[in-house]
C-alpha cells in the first residue's frame, strides 16, 4: 500500500505550497465572490442575502452599469487596429537591413514605460491646450479635438495611447516570424507568387496561431480596461459625463467608495461570464482562420 | 493621511503631545490617503486606536455599520463644551445625533479675486462681487478668448471640475439655501427647486463662459494648485472659490499677486446667506473595538487645547474649530498672507456655514451630483430630469441602509 501511493504522497507534498495557496488564495476567494454576489454586503458588518437583486438592479441600471459596458465595449475597436498594426511593424521590422536593433528598440520601448509614468506622459500630449497631438493636427492643418475631455473624444483617445503601446505584441510577431519556414517562402517565390501574394499565402497563415494567442489576451484585457482610465480622467474618475466610465472602473467604485461590494462582486461574475462567452466566439471561429503546422 | 511639509507638521504636533505625556506611545503611520486601509484594518480585527478619515464623506457609512466608537460620553466627561467648537465643525463630524469623530482644524471656502484682472476688465479691484447675479456678470466680463474662440482667460474657476478642484456643486447649493436632506425623514432632496436653481445657474455660467468642452480644454492646462502653476496665482483665472491654504501658497509662489478674499456671493433674493462659507475638513475618529480608546480620546482632548491648535494652524494654514482660538493674534498678524488667511477666520466665526451631511451614502450622493452635472453640461439630460435620477439612485441606496 505504502509503495503503491508512496510517489503520489510525495508529488503532492511537493505541490502542497501551490495547491494550498490556489485553494486558499484563488479558488476560496473566487467562490466567496459568488456568494457575496446574491448578498447585499457593506464590508464593516456581514453579507445579507438577497438573492438576485443585485443582478435585477446591474440590467436596470440605464445611467451607470449599461453605459460602463458599452464604454468597455466601444474599446474593442483598438483590437482590429492595434493587430493590423502590430503585424505590419512586425513584418517591417523583420525586414534584414542595416541598424534594424536600432528600430527594434525604438518600438518596443514604449511597452516598458511604468503604465503610470506613460499615463502622465499622454495626459500631456493629449492636453488640449498645450498638447504636442493637437499642436501636430495645427500644423497639418487639420482640425483640433479637446481629446480627453471630450464625451465623444475621451475613448479614441485612450486607444490612441495604447496603440503606442503595442510593442510587446511586436515582439511576439517578431518571433513567430522569424519562425516562418523559409523553405515555403522560397518554394512559392521559384512558383512565382509576388512579395503580396506571400505575405497572405504563406507568411500571415503560419503566424495566425499567434495572433489567435494575441487576439485571445487582448479581448480578456480590453473587458478588464481599468488603469489608465483611473490615473487619467480626474477625480473621480470616469469623466467627463462618465464617458470613460469602464466597467472595471465603476466595479472599483462600487467595491471601495461606495461600499457596495455584493453589487461590485455580482459585476464581477457577470464580466467573468461575458469574457467567456467572447473567447469562445473567438475560440469557435479560430478553426477557420487559424493554422497549425502538421494539419492538412 | 498627509504627506511632505504637512506630514511634519503632524509629527510636530504628535511631538508636543509626547513631550507633555511620556509615559504614551504613538505610532504615526502617516501618509495613508487611503481611506480602506483603517477600514480594513477595522474588518480584520486588528483595529488602530485611532484614525484620520482623509474623505469626510465616508464617515456615515462606517458609523452606519458600527465601525466607530460613539464620542459623546467622553466628549462630556473630559469638559468640552459644544459652543466652544465653530459652527458646523461637530455637526460634520455627527451621524444620527451621536459625535463619530473630532475635527483638528477645519477647511473654509470663500471667494478669491484677482484685482489686477479687475482693473483690466474696467471693473472696480477692491469691490468683489456680492451677489451671485454680479458674480456671474463679472465673470462674464473677465473671461478672455484669442482669435480662433479658445479661451485664454477664464472669469471664475468652474465647480465640481475633475482637472482642478475649486468647491463642488453642493457648496452652490448652500448658496441658493438648498437643503440636500428633508429635516425630518431619512430622505434625500437633491431636486428641490433650489438645488435646482443652484444647478441651472451654475450650469448656465459654464455655458455662459464658453461652454463645458471649451471650458474643460481649458481647465486641463491647469497646473497643480500648489505650486507656481496654479491657475489663480498665473492670472488664468480671475475668480476662484477655494480655500484658506491659498493666502500661504499664493505668496510663497506667486509674491506679487495682488488679490483679495470675500464671502462667497448669495443669490440677490436669498439674503440669509449673506456671508455664506463652505466646511470640509480631516476626522480623527476611533474605530469599534480599539485598545486604547481612552487613550486615543485624551490625544482627541488635546487638539483641541489652543497650543494644539495654534501649533498645527500654523504650519497647516487650517482654520482652527475653536472659536476661541479664531481670534488668536499670532496666527492672523505678521506676514502679509496671513491677512487674507484671518479673512476666513472671521467667516467662520460670523458667516452662515455649510456642509455636506454625514449620510451612509455621502461619497455615492456627491459623486451622483457630479456626474448629473456633467450630464446637464454636456446636453445628455435636462436638470430637472438629472437631479430626479440623483434622487431616486441615492434613495434606493440610502433606504437599504438598516
Amino acid at each position: 500500500m505504502r509503495n503503491r501511493y508512496g510517489n503520489e504522497v510525495r508529488g503532492l507534498a511537493f505541490v502542497s505550497p501551490w495547491l494550498l495557496g490556489f485553494l486558499v488564495l484563488t479558488l476560496y476567494p473566487i467562490l466567496a465572490t459568488l456568494y457575496f454576489s446574491f448578498t447585499e454586503y457593506r464590508v464593516l458588518t456581514p453579507p445579507r442575502w438577497v438573492g438576485l437583486r443585485n443582478y435585477q438592479d446591474l440590467f436596470t441600471d440605464h445611467d451607470y452599469f449599461l453605459p460602463s459596458l458599452y464604454n468597455t465595449i466601444f474599446m474593442f475597436l483598438e483590437l482590429p487596429v492595434a493587430t493590423l498594426l502590430s503585424v505590419g511593424i512586425a513584418i517591417l521590422l523583420n525586414q534584414k537591413l542595416r541598424g534594424m536593433a536600432f528600430f527594434r528598440t525604438l518600438f518596443y520601448l514604449p511597452s516598458v514605460v511604468p503604465t503610470v509614468a506613460s499615463a502622465i506622459l499622454w495626459l500631456w500630449l493629449l492636453n488640449p491646450e498645450y498638447g504636442l497631438v493637437n499642436r501636430t493636427l495645427d500644423l497639418l492643418r487639420l482640425p483640433r479635438s479637446e481629446w480627453l475631455q471630450s464625451p465623444l473624444w475621451s475613448k479614441p483617445a485612450f486607444i490612441v495611447m495604447d496603440l503606442w503601446m503595442v510593442g510587446g505584441g511586436i515582439v511576439i510577431y517578431l518571433a513567430a516570424l522569424q519562425g516562418v519556414p523559409q523553405h515555403l517562402q522560397e518554394a512559392a517565390e521559384l512558383d512565382g507568387a509576388s512579395a503580396w501574394k506571400r505575405m497572405w499565402s504563406v507568411t500571415i497563415p503560419a503566424i495566425s496561431p499567434v495572433i489567435f494567442y494575441n487576439l485571445v489576451l487582448g479581448v480578456i484585457g480590453t473587458f478588464q480596461y481599468f488603469t489608465p482610465a483611473f490615473l487619467m480622467t480626474g477625480n473621480p474618475p470616469g469623466g467627463p459625463a462618465n464617458s470613460t466610465l469602464f466597467y472595471g472602473l465603476y466595479l472599483f467604485q462600487n467595491a471601495f467608495a461606495y461600499f457596495r461590494m455584493g453589487y461590485a462582486c455580482a459585476m464581477a461574475w457577470v464580466l467573468f461570464v461575458l469574457t467567456l462567452l467572447a473567447s469562445w466566439v473567438v475560440f469557435r471561429s479560430s478553426a477557420r482562420w487559424v493554422y497549425y503546422e502538421g494539419e492538412r | 493621511m498627509w504627506s511632505g511639509e504637512e506630514e511634519q507638521a503632524f509629527r510636530r504636533v504628535l511631538e508636543r503631545y509626547q513631550q507633555l505625556h511620556p509615559n504614551v506611545s504613538i505610532k504615526n503611520l502617516g501618509a495613508i490617503r487611503d481611506d480602506t486601509k483603517a477600514i480594513r484594518a477595522i474588518v480584520a480585527g486588528a483595529p488602530p486606536d485611532l484614525f484620520t478619515l482623509s474623505d469626510p464623506l465616508y464617515l456615515g457609512a462606517i458609523a452606519a455599520q458600527g465601525g466607530l466608537e460613539p464620542l459623546d460620553e467622553l466628549f462630556a466627561q473630559s469638559g468640552l463644551r459644544k459652543e466652544d467648537f465653530v459652527r458646523g465643525s461637530l455637526s460634520q463630524a455627527s451621524f444620527r445625533g451621536k459625535l463619530y469623530a473630532m475635527p483638528f482644524l477645519v477647511d473654509a471656502y470663500a471667494l478669491f479675486w484677482n484685482k489686477t484682472l479687475f482693473r483690466e476688465a474696467g471693473l472696480d479691484p477692491e469691490r468683489p462681487p456680492q451677489t451671485l447675479e454680479e458674480l456671474r456678470s463679472a465673470a462674464i466680463r473677465l473671461t478672455k478668448r484669442d482669435a480662433s474662440g479658445n479661451l485664454k482667460q477664464l472669469g471664475i474657476a468652474p465647480v465640481s471640475n475633475r482637472s482642478f478642484y475649486a468647491g463642488d456643486i453642493p457648496l452652490v447649493m448652500h448658496l441658493f439655501a438648498g437643503e440636500l436632506t428633508a429635516a425630518n425623514e431619512p430622505k434625500v432632496t437633491p431636486d428641490s427647486s433650489r438645488n435646482l436653481r443652484a444647478f441651472e445657474w451654475s450650469a448656465g455660467l459654464i455655458e455662459a463662459m464658453g461652454g463645458y468642452t471649451k471650458v474643460n480644454a481649458f481647465a486641463a492646462g491647469f497646473g497643480q494648485p500648489q505650486g507656481g502653476d496654479n491657475p489663480f496665482f498665473k492670472g488664468k483665472l480671475a475668480m476662484m472659490i477655494n480655500g484658506q491654504w491659498n493666502p500661504y501658497w499664493a505668496e510663497t509662489y506667486a509674491p506679487g499677486l495682488d488679490y483679495g478674499v470675500a464671502p462667497l456671493p448669495y443669490p440677490s433674493d436669498t439674503p440669509e446667506r449673506r456671508n455664506a462659507t463652505w466646511l470640509g475638513g480631516n476626522f480623527f475618529c476611533i474605530p469599534t473595538g480599539a485598545p486604547n480608546r481612552k487613550e486615543a480620546w485624551k490625544l482627541l482632548a488635546w487638539m483641541q487645547t489652543e497650543e494644539a491648535q495654534v501649533l498645527f494652524a500654523d504650519t497647516m494654514h487650517g482654520v482652527p474649530n475653536i472659536r476661541s482660538v479664531l481670534r488668536n493674534k499670532k496666527l492672523r498678524t505678521g506676514e502679509p498672507w496671513r491677512y487674507h488667511y484671518g479673512k476666513f477666520f472671521d467667516l467662520v466665526e460670523n458667516g452662515v456655514p455649510g456642509h455636506f451631511p454625514p449620510l451612509p451614502v455621502s461619497a455615492l450622493y456627491n459623486n451622483s451630483l457630479l456626474d448629473a452635472y456633467d450630464m446637464v453640461l454636456d446636453g445628455k439630460k435636462p436638470a430637472s430630469q438629472a437631479l430626479k435620477h440623483v434622487r431616486e439612485r441615492v434613495q434606493n441606496e440610502l433606504d437599504r441602509y438598516p
